[in-house]
């Protein structure tokens, strides 16, 4: 539709046909019904038509408004930094990424469930700084011994909260919106209580707001550029920084998936109106395409996985995080190195036993018995080496196991479906299964599985074990018809109940020391019940026979590893947390979030009412709005022929689809989620106030807006000023604290 | 052949067609099969008139209990397991299958039906019909007694109805209007009763009609805004207000047969309870008074008020220090600890009702084993410091801490001056000077306290969870015979309850209990699964003739529908890319029919598609079985659309109010070849239809290597199947994995 105003505009405007035709399009249509006093003013001045040459990005700032915007960008500096270093102690999740700062210095392995990106930059000021890592932040209200540059390192996050500042400036200025409103949406940014606390220590949604607030200036800056002509020079910057800072938004937080799909939304709404624009031919419409598709799909997932690839190389040495990662994973870290162990497997081969799907560990035994069902000796998975997860195979002879001596018999390869026995080398009992339920899974079709045998008994036919070989490995052709150290992975079906052993993410409680435990299946899920061989030993075997050992994965097998880990622990991250709140609550502002307190002072994360509820009221007025629209449209007024309604409906529901597609998505996710998940549509909330305010004030002369931007502003700035101490952890009396409770839910004063 | 006589003879011969696959020796096996378990049981529920409780509405299970009782059954077997014989024990189960069976046969002309008022050539309708009448699933799942069949049926109708309604669009207000608007309110409401996944089917023709509503509202249409409102009201009242009321019917009848206590007592409120005859609460619940010895016992993990003579330790593990007063704990066993009495705040009488406890009285609870007083004080609870420490107290010459040992009765959905009774009278016990309330919860105390439950003061006097009853009155002060102590017990009526009281606590739990079906069955599947027939589900085996009920699907109709949905979402995103270019591919009048029709079917499958996979609870594949029957209809609609260049327009009844039409009538010809095709078609059909019909009907027995061939995707998981290497047994069922699905746990 937008095409056919723009036509019937082009033709009112257009010139005396005897003037060459217009250079560009502009943005929006002429406003045929309206002049507002801007455009009456400037239309009055002389050289107005310089409006018409080709701008930067679209950006048509006169030079009175940089000094502007050095100004605020002073005050942001001024209202972020002040007493940076104040608590002087660990503050809030600061327990997380102080600590994970200290591994990247110390190099040592962990998993988080956000990507790294932010957390490198922290890092990196902490080096500045000269932190060497030896601080735990092991607990909230620690304070930091004198060797820890905590200032530098909140420094980052809040010089990244007052970038944002002049971003949203010049964001809303992009749009097409007056100085005064940018003015407003960028005051409103400073002074919002919430945003300051949150960049004031070292979290990382300063960060993730930041790199959100450049992709939309990016991207505004994009579609400037497009409407005045595609395929400049200029334009191909502005697309590939928006697809830079796409990548730097998801390599921050998850979460910047959301600023993804914001910008995807708006992208296929573009190439759909040049779908539709038959003066644009299919190869033009294609190249379109292809440009934005290398930009904004291929560039982010480079940057993607370069901070991957940063993380990797800094991370080089075994950590706390190893036990998420799979086997060959931990190969690939210095201390977790494995020796080079024997390829054939044999009759009397001492072996260890390793479950594929989960990573709990090895097959392991103890001289502990179940308090339940067959009071037999414990098995579970163990993940650490250890003496106790070796067995030593035998054949499985129902009628008695005669003493072997491994070290003379001829050698006797374990081959598929064969008969076999494990027998725990510590304990000298035998992996055994019968009908009883195990302790934890007790549903009728697991059996449990125990460690039986005394001295002088030579086992019975419960002790037998059927090798059924899965898959070998490709580069191992002997691997797929017999078992061989980490070529093969096969099930074991128990011999009489034919169930096979089994293990799953189930902890066994405290008498089985929380290992996890395994059971014998007859429905078994066939991943869960898949395993191989990790280490061999045979007297007969030296050290001229073939020794494998894991292979080094590649960068791509582990960044999709530990994707997949930071995925599955984060789905995981369920336990309530006493200040974790649902999405409903964050429009109101139900609740803040207590993020220290000591000696009566108190940093609690709370937004700036004014502008919080303002900003909702700017959500919800424009739905009201956009939804009547629709409705008289149906009705056949002409509303959305209105060039001025269109040009506000344009920037307006660019702004509410980003709002909405960061916010929504909070509803289906059933994770713990706190306040400050709602920052990034925040931000989008607030320009789209400043932008109904622009909406609203456009019939004001210029005098009189700025007075209503600045009562505005003084509310905003008496409110901020008002819940100043909560911000910074600042002095207050019992009643002021008492009375600036609002609403009764705001938990601060106790 | 376009005649209407000749599409009823085609119905007919498909009905005919239907019964005869459904009934096909509907009497093997004779034996309790798959859920039978349970929709066998509530029909003998019904029988028996016992109170049971299900997570499903009850229309499709009254209607069972109904064709049970026609049938002769007394109700008298259990359907306690799965392969439980019914000829030893009499049970007419062959009329009871016979139903489900019936309404199976008859929703294959009815999808026939749906196709020919669409305005689909006869061929056309039939392959569609053919796709669910050939169709191993729905064969499987409607011979048993289970729910589906009604369900399916149903829905059926419902999408039906609704056609013939749209149909009657420009004789808006007519009786017939009026009719099949009514008619599709009433389908829509049976839908619902029978599962809840009939809402579903509300979703769908809601969306139809909001899109119909949204077209009206259109001013081009002409309507002023006082006839649109006419036209929402009347839709509002058709298929929204006249639904709720025959659903509510269906429950009052639930209710009117169900009027004994049985099974499902438990879990209703006593308020409820009360209302069965027979039921325990009725009859054993006693007025308490005071000075009785009392056992109090907590509502939801049922474990007994307990105190014993070991103390608090003195500082925590976590550092925080107790008043190391005598422990009060939570203790599932009987046990005289648990024995507590109840001391008077006021002067009572010497004798009568004035020594009743009533609600809002103010109490003592003296522990009758160590001579101390129930208390709590603002002391941080073991376990949980933002709630309050119980302890007892030994009374001292001051009675220093007597009013910390006050609390009040409050009895829940009770009147002032209710008399407190034992069983039925659920309260909570709400402590006067701090006005926290005895709460408990699933969280063991360390060994010094045994491993009992930890008992503390919540914070919220109005916790749902904090809601204990009196279990027994152990004696009174004399040990006086507790009997004929109120009203005597052959005299105690049945109370009555508001029927919407009723029916809201049962719908309520009803959604609760559904919601928290997590537990895993072996044959549960995700969604994903469901549309290419990755796995079925193992209704039955028999180990000696080696017979097995495996529920799958026919790989030609499924594979088919799945096809078809991909082939119109394709065609629909080209046509609409094309539009955008200014190039129509698709006659504007065939575009229209795709849309508004086959778009309609799409909506359905999508509706009763979807929604699973935001559902957490288990799943199983024939939770498709209505999203198979709107594929179906669209396969018919994108079949007649790749063999025919035209539509049979209009379908629509004309009127002398109609506008003019848009375009000029049409007819298909949809030619022989194209029928040559569909015949074949429905040929292949059948015949994987009976190569598989072996798994379906459990007759008869497979030996493994014919079981191994008609396993046609290797992820079914079937009995029976012979190994590749010979060295092993072929491998037995184990009965143990065949279950029916939990209801309740």
């Amino acid at each position: 539709m937008a095409s056919e105003f723009r036509a019937r505009g082009a033709k009112q405007a257009s010139p005396p046909a005897t003037l060459p035709p217009p250079q560009y399009q502009s943005r929006y249509p002429p406003r045929d019904h309206h002049l507002d006093a801007d455009e009456r003013k400037a239309l009055a001045q002389p050289g107005s038509l310089k409006q018409s040459q080709h701008a930067f990005g679209g950006l048509r700032l006169a030079s009175s408004e940089w000094k502007l915007l050095a100004g605020i960008v002073v005050l942001a500096l001024c209202v972020r930094l002040y007493h940076l270093g104040w608590p002087a102690s660990v503050v809030f999740d600061e327990v997380h990424f102080g600590k994970f700062a200290g591994k990247y210095i110390h190099g040592r392995y962990y998993v988080d469930v956000h990507p790294p990106l932010a957390k490198l930059l922290i890092t990196f000021m902490a080096v500045l700084g000269g932190f060497n890592g030896e601080f735990d932040f092991k607990e909230i209200g620690l304070p930091y011994p004198s060797d820890v540059p905590y200032v530098l390192m909140r420094s980052l996050p809040a010089l990244m909260g007052v970038g944002v500042v002049p971003l949203a400036y010049l964001t809303l200025r992009g749009l097409d919106c007056r100085p005064a409103t940018a003015l407003l949406g960028s005051l409103f940014i400073t002074f919002e209580n919430g945003l300051i606390t949150q960049s004031r220590l070292i979290l990382l949604d300063s960060p993730l707001i930041f790199f959100t607030a450049l992709t939309v200036f990016c991207w505004v800056g994009f579609s400037n550029e497009n409407h005045q002509e595609p395929f400049t020079e200029d334009w191909w910057l502005w697309l590939a920084l928006t697809g830079l800072s796409l990548g730097a938004v998801a390599s921050c937080k998850w979460v910047g998936l959301f600023t993804i799909a914001t910008i995807g939304v708006a992208t296929m709404k573009q190439l759909w109106d040049l779908l539709g624009d038959l003066k644009v031919p299919p190869r033009v419409w294609m190249k379109h395409f292809l440009a934005r598709a290398l930009c904004l799909i291929v560039l982010p997932i480079t940057v993607y996985m370069a901070v991957f690839e940063i993380h990797f190389m800094v991370l080089q040495n075994s950590g706390d995080g190893d036990g998420f990662m799979s086997a060959q994973f931990q190969q690939s870290l210095k201390g977790k190195g494995m020796h080079d162990t024997w390829a054939d497997i044999s009759l009397g081969s001492e072996i260890t036993l390793r479950h594929v799907n989960t990573q709990g560990g090895y097959l392991h035994s103890h001289e502990h018995n179940y308090p339940t069902g067959s009071n037999q000796q414990q098995i579970t998975l163990y993940p650490h080496k250890d003496g106790n997860n070796n067995w030593r195979i035998l054949a499985g002879h129902s009628e008695g196991q005669p003493d072997h001596d491994f070290a003379t018999e001829p050698i006797k390869w374990v081959s598929n479906l064969m008969s076999i026995r494990f027998e725990h080398i510590s304990t000298k009992r035998r992996l055994h299964s019968h009908d009883v339920r195990p302790p934890v899974s007790d549903v009728d079709f697991q059996n449990e599985v125990s460690a039986y045998g005394f001295p002088g008994f030579v086992g019975d036919a419960n002790d037998n074990w059927i090798v059924e070989i899965e898959y070998g490995d490709s580069h191992d052709k002997h691997s797929s018809g017999r078992l061989r150290t980490l070529g093969t992975v096969f099930r074991l079906r128990h011999a009489l109940q034919g169930c096979y052993l089994f293990s799953h993410k189930v902890k066994l409680p405290e008498w089985g020391f929380e290992q996890q435990e395994v059971t014998c299946n007859k429905n078994a899920v066939k991943a869960n019940s898949l395993w191989y061989i990790e280490t061999n030993e045979h007297p007969q075997l030296g050290e001229n026979d073939e020794k494998v050992n894991y292979r080094r994965p590649s960068f791509l097998s582990r960044f999709l590893e530990l994707n997949h880990v930071m995925w599955t622990t984060n789905a995981g991250l369920t336990d309530r947390h006493a200040f974790d709140s649902r999405p409903e609550s964050w429009l109101t502002l139900k609740r803040g979030i207590n993020f220290w307190v000591r000696d009566h002072r108190h940093v609690y994360l709370i937004g700036n009412p004014v502008i919080w509820w303002l900003s909702t009221a700017a959500v919800v007025t424009y739905l009201l709005a956009r939804g009547l629209l629709v409705l008289r449209a149906k009705r056949q007024y002409k509303d959305l022929n209105n060039s001025f309604i269109v040009k506000y409906d344009q920037i307006c529901g660019f702004l509410t689809i980003g709002w909405f597609i960061h916010y929504f998505p909070f509803f289906i996710m059933s994770r713990q989620l706190f306040l400050h998940h709602y920052f990034p549509a925040l931000y989008f909330a607030i320009l789209l106030t400043a932008a109904i305010f622009d909406l609203a004030t456009s019939s004001f002369k210029p005098k009189i807006r700025l007075q209503v931007a600045g009562v505005l502003i003084v509310a905003a700035v008496w409110t901020w000023w008002h819940f100043s101490p909560l911000t910074y952890a600042g002095e207050w009396t019992r009643g002021k604290c008492d009375a600036a409770k609002w609403r009764k839910t705001w938990d601060f004063s106790w | 052949m376009e005649t209407l006589r000749f599409s009823w003879i085609i119905a007919g011969a498909l009905f005919v067609m239907a019964l005869a696959l459904r009934f096909y020796k509907i009497n093997h096996p004779d034996q309790v099969v798959f859920d039978e378990v349970h929709f066998g049981k509530f029909a003998a529920y019904y029988i028996l008139r016992e109170y049971y409780f299900d997570v499903h509405p009850p229309f499709a299970k009254l209607l069972f209990g109904l064709v049970g009782w026609f049938v002769g059954f007394d109700g008298k077997f259990d359907f306690a397991n799965i392969g439980d014989s019914y000829s030893i024990h009499q049970v007419p189960f062959v009329g009871m299958r016979a139903f489900p069976a019936f309404l199976g046969s008859a929703t294959v002309p009815i999808v026939f039906w749906i196709m020919k008022e669409s305005g689909y050539p006869t061929a056309i309708a039939a392959f569609s019909a053919a796709l669910v009448l050939f169709d191993n699933a729905h064969v499987a799942q409607t011979r048993l007694i289970l729910l589906d069949a009604a369900l399916v049926f149903f829905m059926a109708l419902s999408l039906l109805a609704y056609i013939k309604f749209r149909k009657l669009r420009y004789h808006e207000f007519s009786p017939a209007w009026w009719g099949w608007l009514f008619a599709t309110g009433t389908f829509l409401a049976c839908t619902l009763g029978c599962k809840m996944v009939g809402l579903f089917t509300f979703l769908t023709v809601g969306i139809a009609v909001l899109v119909d509503l949204w077209q009206l509202l259109d001013v081009r249409k002409g309507l002023s805004i006082e006839q649109f409102y006419r036209h929402f009201a009347a839709r509002a009242l058709g298929l929204i207000v006249w639904p709720a009321i025959v659903y509510l019917s269906f429950f009052w009848a639930h209710f009117k047969v169900l009027k004994f206590s049985g099974t499902g007592d438990s879990f209703m409120s006593p308020a409820f309870q009360e209302t069965l005859a027979g039921n325990e609460l009725l009859l054993n619940s006693q007025e308490i008074r005071y000075y009785d010895t009392i056992t109090l016992k907590h509502k939801d993990t049922k474990v007994f008020l307990h105190s014993h003579e070991e103390l608090y330790p003195l500082r925590y593990e976590d550092g925080r220090i107790s008043s190391q007063g005598q422990q009060v704990t939570g203790y599932p066993h009987n046990d005289t600890n648990n024995f507590w009495q109840i001391i008077p705040t006021k002067a009572l009488p010497a004798t009568g009702r004035g020594r009743i406890v009533r609600h809002k009285d103010t109490i003592q609870l003296l522990h009758a084993k160590t001579q101390s007083y129930l208390l709590t004080h603002d002391v941080a609870s073991p376990l949980m410091p933002t709630n309050q420490e119980f302890t007892t107290w030994y009374p001292d010459e001051e009675n220093s801490r007597y009013a910390d040992t006050l609390f009040t009765v409050d009895v829940l959905e009770a009147n002032e001056g209710d008399p407190w009774k034992s069983k039925s009278g659920h309260f909570r016990l709400v402590h006067v000077p701090t006005k926290v309330c005895l709460w408990t919860h699933a969280k063991a105390l360390p060994d010094w306290a045994y491993k009992q439950q930890e008992i503390n003061g919540n914070k919220n006097p109005a916790e749902r969870t904090a809601t204990w009853f009196v279990e027994d009155i152990i004696g009174d002060e004399t040990g006086e015979d507790l009997r004929g102590r109120t009203v005597k017990v052959e005299e105690k009526k049945v109370k009555s309850r508001n029927f919407f009281k009723k029916f809201w606590e049962l719908q309520s739990l009803m959604l609760a209990h559904n919601a928290g079906l997590t537990a895993s069955h072996p044959y549960a599947t995700g969604p994903i699964n469901w549309p290419f027939l990755i796995s079925g589900i193992s209704f039955w085996t028999e180990n000696d003739k080696k017979q097995q009920v495996y529920f799958i699907g026919n790989v030609a109709s499924w594979w088919a529908c799945s096809l078809s949905l991909a082939v119109i979402l394709g065609v629909m995103t080209t046509d609409a890319i094309a539009r955008r270019r200014a190039i129509n591919p698709i006659p504007d009048d065939i575009r229209n029919r795709l849309l508004n029709n086959a778009g309609f079917f799409v909506i359905a499958w999508a509706c009763h598609y979807f929604p699973f996979f935001l559902m957490s609870r288990q799943l199983f594949i024939h939770h498709y079985l209505p999203a198979h029957i709107a594929s179906a209809l669209v396969a018919g609609s994108v079949m007649n659309f790749i063999v025919t260049e035209a539509i049979d327009f209009p379908v629509s009844h004309a009127s002398a109010t109609a506008p003019a039409r848009r375009y000029p009538r049409t007819h298909t010809d949809i030619g022989s070849k194209a029928i040559a095709f569909l015949l074949g078609y429905a040929g292949l059909l059948f015949g994987l239809f009976l190569y598989i019909a072996p798994l379906t009907y459990g007759t008869p027995g497979l030996e493994g290597h014919a079981v191994n061939r008609r396993r046609l995707l290797n992820t079914w998981t079937l009995h029976f199947q012979a190994k590749e290497h010979e060295s092993i047994v072929a491998e037995d069922a184990h009965v143990s994995d065949l279950r029916p699905l939990a209801i309740l746990t």
